[in-house]
């Protein structure tokens, strides 16, 4: 063969060497590299964005009762007593000092003590009446139950409001507001000369991420018959992006799954 | 040729075309050989060095030389090395001081003749197999690069058909390609280290048998 005489002796050995130097090479090469790849694709579809959400409510809660306290108080307790010393004629100036201070001090009184203050009330109306009776007294008293009144009502108001009517009101009014720039944005983009004459309707459900981006193709729910309308809708939900969402994250949950309703011709 | 296919050392071999194959077919039994005529060379050039070294101190710590020569021709075995230049220059000497009426000079001229030729049978035997690994050296690296050309052109070839390129598209076919090279330069790589130091071992040996002529002669001249 290819071996000189003298090297016969060598060639098994030699053979089983090469062979084994391979095998380690191989092994070596197999063990070594990490042949599976991890591919991008799947990581970019894993719900990162789901946990963002449910890791922030803890901070969300604060900013909402934030807005809602600051400006009530402000508004509705400082203006009544102003218009009061106005109103009120000057003999009875002292009357209304002293009935002030009576009036707030049980700020949040229970039934019993409301019927306490009116028969109170109802009293002093009636020493008035005596103390000057050819004065209008009538009007002032009217006014002073009032502002009574009128002082309960809030007292009640802030107390239940504050629970309730901050969230509603911040929420609802935010989630609305962006949803309706979300529809304006998209249709400003549509091209409504392929919608026909008529006023069809279709309903299309997008899921957003929060960014403002597609979560996924946009999904007709319900067709406007037209294929073509169907169509430019979608281009112009694809052209709209990103939309517009409310800076809070705590509210993206009311955007991640939308459904909308077009009427383009509308 | 999605993302999610399978990366393995074995499915890249798999999936290439069929002269990328080819190339990594060529260049593993190329590297088989080269490493096997390795292992032998080292074998082969170890025992003319030990060889050498055991002759050479039985030579010179003195003595008969035609009881050397008949205890190096007594083996069953053909003279190898050293001995065997020795076995060729001694036989030529005797046979020709056996005609008396040979001349010094002519008896000197015969023996260191054959001192020679035996020389050269020894180098062609010690510098066997050195071109091939010089060969693999030199040449497997192309080998490899072509299969990688070639595959890569198919990757591209591939990648024209869609309209969106993207790097997950060509990545496969490119990956494909590069086992090509590498099993090139694996081939390459021990083949060239190894020439180098087989031809410089051959060298000294070289040196070594020449020196041992020139002395052997000398003995020869002031024998005769």
């Amino acid at each position: 063969m290819m071996l000189r005489q003298r090297e016969t002796p060598d060639s098994v050995k030699a053979g089983m060497l090469s062979v084994m130097v391979h095998v380690l090479l191989l092994g070596a090469l197999l063990i070594s590299f990490n042949w599976k790849t991890t591919h991008p694709v799947s990581i970019a579809q894993v719900e990162l964005w789901d946990s963002i959400p449910v890791a922030q409510p803890a901070p969300a809660p604060i900013p909402e009762p934030v807005p809602e306290p600051i400006p009530e108080p402000v508004q509705k307790v400082e203006p009544q007593p102003v218009p009061e010393p106005e109103i009120k004629p000057e003999p009875q100036l002292e009357i209304a000092l002293e009935k002030k201070p009576v009036k707030k001090q049980p700020p949040k009184p229970d039934v019993k003590a409301e019927e306490a203050r009116k028969k109170l009330v109802a009293e002093m109306r009636q020493e008035d009446l005596k103390n000057a009776p050819k004065e209008t007294p009538k009007p002032n008293s009217d006014a002073i139950k009032k502002l009574q009144e009128e002082l309960l009502n809030e007292d009640k108001a802030v107390g239940e409001q504050k629970a309730t009517a901050a969230k509603s009101a911040a929420s609802a009014g935010v989630v609305d507001e962006f949803k309706a720039k979300i529809q304006a944005k998209i249709r400003g983009n549509v091209n409504k000369t392929l919608c026909g004459d008529g006023n069809p309707e279709l309903k299309v459900e997008i899921g957003l991420i929060p960014t403002g981006q597609l979560s996924g193709a946009p999904k007709l729910v319900k067709s406007s018959g037209n294929s073509a309308c169907d169509d430019a809708v979608e281009r112009a939900i694809r052209i709209s992006e990103p939309l517009p969402l409310p800076s809070d994250p705590a509210l993206f949950s009311e955007f991640r799954n939308l459904r909308l309703t077009f009427r383009p011709n509308d | 040729m999605n993302a999610s296919s399978d990366m393995s050392f074995f499915t890249l071999i798999a999936g290439a075309s069929l002269p990328v194959q080819l190339v990594m077919l060529i260049l593993v039994i190329t590297s088989l050989f080269s490493w096997w005529y390795i292992f032998i060379k080292v074998a082969t050039i170890k025992r003319a060095e030990r060889d050498a070294e055991s002759f050479e101190e039985t030579f010179w710590t003195g003595g008969d030389l035609t009881k050397l020569y008949e205890g190096v021709t007594a083996g069953r075995r053909k003279p190898q090395g050293m001995a065997s230049i020795f076995e060729a220059g001694f036989k030529e000497y005797i046979r020709h001081k056996q005609q008396a009426r040979m001349e010094v000079s002519d008896v000197m001229e015969g023996s260191r003749r054959a001192m020679r030729a035996a020389y050269n049978r020894e180098m062609d035997d010690l510098d066997a197999h050195l071109p091939f690994l010089a060969s693999v050296g030199s040449v497997s690296p192309y080998i490899g690069l072509f299969g990688t050309v070639w595959g890569i052109m198919n990757a591209f070839r591939g990648l024209s058909n869609v309209a969106q390129a993207t790097l997950t598209q060509v990545a496969p076919g490119i990956a494909e390609a590069l086992v090509a090279t590498a099993i090139g330069l694996f081939a390459a790589i021990p083949a060239v280290i190894a020439y180098n130091r087989f031809a410089s071992s051959v060298d000294r040996l070289s040196v070594r048998y020449e020196s041992f002529m020139e002395e052997f002669t000398n003995i020869l001249q002031r024998k005769s």
